[in-house]
């Protein structure tokens, strides 16, 4: 007997075609996500895929913190050409990292307050503390930071804190404190920014408020986003970058930075006077971390070690205005920018700033919620 | 059996061609469309099913709490608002852009016509962003407007960071696509229609409206919706141009990505519902076009 097979020559009919069409679609999603154990977004592994040349190196980092000079002579002494990419945001970052953009960059630039969650993903590697030169030279109150103990996944390379810029002409008033901005809102109608933030912003109406810039209380968190409500219809607005011209051209006559954007607008214009709050504020640290997909991790390793070189540490600090942790660095400088309250805060002035620390899940889901309410109504 | 093999030799290369034609034509552009329009749309979908995930996290789709969570007032209000902004740029430049292309497709001298159509795209060959960047220094406090305004003594006007420097971005970013495609449809006009409405004894206005009109409304539907869809999908302008209460579903997609507050499920979700929007629309305009192309 000859089994009657369907005729294989004949086309599928269109319904046919919809109908296996749509198995195959529905088969791609039970093996890839509606399965028991599912699939891993953004799964970061080190497969192996990019190759760099030993005289090659990517670096992924601010706008501020490298520049062609720095490139040149590192190529000079250490023969690798180090090519940068730059990122605006740690969140930018950390999603560009996880959508596998990551294994390219030998060298990455997060801050301090990311770095548990990089380290938790495993997405960055554990230095190995033998082959970094000058540690000693570091700030002692950097080398214990609670999120990166002992520098064992980062080597800070920038530090400063959050504060406001305001022009003194206009002003000429003191800004001395968070709660001035609610006191002269009227005056400072449309005229005032804060960053685009959740953290920095959320923990800035929490100092106001006598609580921690890191609160962990829910309904605290939420009052500090009703108070910032408040202040909304008084904003220009919430920007981290567009601030700086807008003050320097003086459209804007207060705005919440940090200090190492202050520190060249101050310059370019005297009227403009950076403070610290008096109830307090962040500070914070950016760090070189190596990354797990490091294609280059001898040349990352020699990239810390020349940019930690005391003579190199104080030519970067004072060519880009960044604050070095470095302290053999911080002595080759002038005095006067040693002496710069802006960039090298008194510790008076530091003990008044809190470390922005690691949230777990459900407490920044509290701080995004409120930042939700407080940017989209 | 020999039979039946000699049979399937001749049957193949029909076989064969009727396949190999399509598949050859297909094959590049649809591998393309595969793999990045409808794969990544597929794990959109999948991902919206997924409450509160991030990168790193386990896929595990388990309701409809990202839907649901769209119907928050909060959520609702960016809709709203992202649906106002668009709505508001399609008007402007439906305003703006239809005496433009009248006068270019029916008015203007043919010769010049091509050239003044390329004076009028010129603008989209720079990127968008800087187009943006250019509107802050002139709707700025000190900017370029309110020093001509003050040169001849009228009062400044405070535009920048709210609604109206949201509207006069988008409206100058889209305009060109509005022009364009009214132009396409302006120039088809049967000119022998307005004549005979003229010797018939209407007016201008009421040759305007019941000749001229019906006759591009297929235009003026597929250039407002072109308009409406970009103006919805449009973050940079609300961004740069808004200030603090310009947060549209654009924006709080990104976000929900790529900003401070990562939650990829609501993302997803919002995402899922801005092309079902969308989708709705185009088979409308399709629906409704053909129509009228058929009364015509």
């Amino acid at each position: 007997m000859i089994p009657v097979l369907p005729d294989r020559s004949l086309p599928l009919s269109r319904r046919q075609l919809l109908r296996r069409s749509m198995l195959g679609l529905s088969g791609l999603m039970l093996s890839g996500g509606l399965s028991s154990c599912g699939w891993r977004l953004g799964n970061v592994q080190n497969r192996g895929i990019i190759q760099s040349a030993a005289n090659e190196m990517f670096i992924y980092t601010w706008a501020q913190y490298v520049d062609q000079e720095l490139l040149k002579a590192f190529q000079t002494t250490s023969g690798i050409r180090a090519v940068t990419e730059l990122f605006d945001s740690n969140e930018a970052m950390l999603a560009a990292l996880q959508a596998g953009k990551g294994a390219t960059f030998s060298i990455i630039y997060p801050s301090e307050y990311i770095i548990p969650e990089m380290r938790d993903k495993k997405l960055i590697l554990p230095l190995d503390q033998s082959r970094l030169a000058g540690l000693t030279n570091l700030l002692p109150h950097l080398r214990q930071s609670p999120n990166d103990p002992g520098n064992r996944y980062g080597i800070p390379f920038s530090w400063g804190t959050t504060g406001l810029v305001y022009n003194s002409e206009k002003f000429p008033e003191a800004i001395t404190d968070w709660d001035d901005l609610w006191k002269y809102k009227e005056r400072l109608k449309r005229r005032m920014t804060l960053l685009n933030d959740p953290r920095e912003v959320l923990g800035a109406a929490l100092k106001s408020m006598g609580y921690s810039y890191n609160e962990k209380n829910p309904d605290l968190v939420k009052k500090a986003g009703e108070k910032l409500l408040t202040l909304k219809p008084y904003l220009a607005n919430f920007t981290t970058d567009a601030w700086r011209d807008q003050i320097v051209a003086g459209d804007l006559w207060v705005a919440m930075g940090y200090s190492s954007d202050a520190g060249p607008l101050l310059q370019q214009n005297p009227k403009l006077k950076y403070i610290v709050p008096q109830s307090g504020s962040s500070r914070w640290v950016d760090l070189m971390v190596i990354p797990t997909t490091a294609p280059n991790v001898e040349g990352a390793y020699q990239w810390i070690n020349f940019v930690m070189q005391p003579d190199v540490a104080a030519a970067t600090a004072k060519r880009l205005a960044v604050t070095t942790p470095n302290l053999a660095a911080i002595e080759l400088l002038p005095a006067d920018v040693q002496h710069d309250p802006v960039a090298y805060p008194p510790p008076e002035i530091l003990d008044r700033c809190e470390a922005m620390a690691f949230l777990d899940r459900s407490t920044a889901e509290v701080y995004d919620q409120a930042w939700l309410k407080v940017t989209s109504s | 059996m020999p039979s039946a093999k000699s049979k399937d030799k001749d049957r193949t290369p029909a076989w064969l061609v009727r396949w190999l034609e399509p598949l050859v034509l297909l094959f590049p552009a649809g591998v393309w469309l595969v793999l990045l329009l409808v794969l990544p749309t597929l794990i959109i979908f999948e991902l919206s099913f997924v409450p509160g995930i991030r990168p790193g996290d386990l896929v595990i789709p388990s309701g409809l709490g990202n839907y649901l969570r769209i119907f928050e007032p909060l959520t609702l209000l960016v809709i709203g608002r992202s649906l106002l902004f668009a709505i508001g740029t399609t008007v402007f430049c439906l305003l703006l852009g239809f005496p433009v292309a009248y006068w270019l497709g029916v008015i203007a001298p043919k010769r010049w016509q091509n050239l003044l159509l390329l004076a009028f795209v010129l603008p989209l060959w720079t990127s968008s962003l800087l187009r943006s960047y250019a509107w802050i220094s002139i709707l700025r406090p000190t900017g370029v407007l309110n020093s001509l305004l003050a040169s001849v003594g009228l009062p400044s006007l405070d535009l920048l960071n709210q609604m109206p420097a949201v509207l006069i971005g988008m409206t100058y970013s889209l305009l060109p696509y509005m022009v364009l495609i009214l132009y396409a449809s302006l120039e088809k006009l049967d000119r022998r229609l307005l004549e005979a409405a003229a010797d018939l004894g209407a007016t201008p206005a009421q040759t305007f409206w019941w000749v001229t009109v019906p006759q591009v409304l297929p235009g003026l539907a597929a250039s407002s919706l072109l308009v409406f869809i970009n103006a919805l999908g449009d973050f940079v302008n609300p961004e740069l141009l808004g200030g603090p209460s310009s947060m549209t579903a654009a924006r709080l997609i990104y976000n929900k990505f790529l900003g401070a507050t990562p939650d990829w499920g609501m993302g997803s979700a919002m995402s899922t519902m801005l092309i079902v929007m969308v989708t709705l629309s185009i088979a409308l305009l399709i629906k409704y076009g053909d129509r009228r192309a058929t009364d015509l």
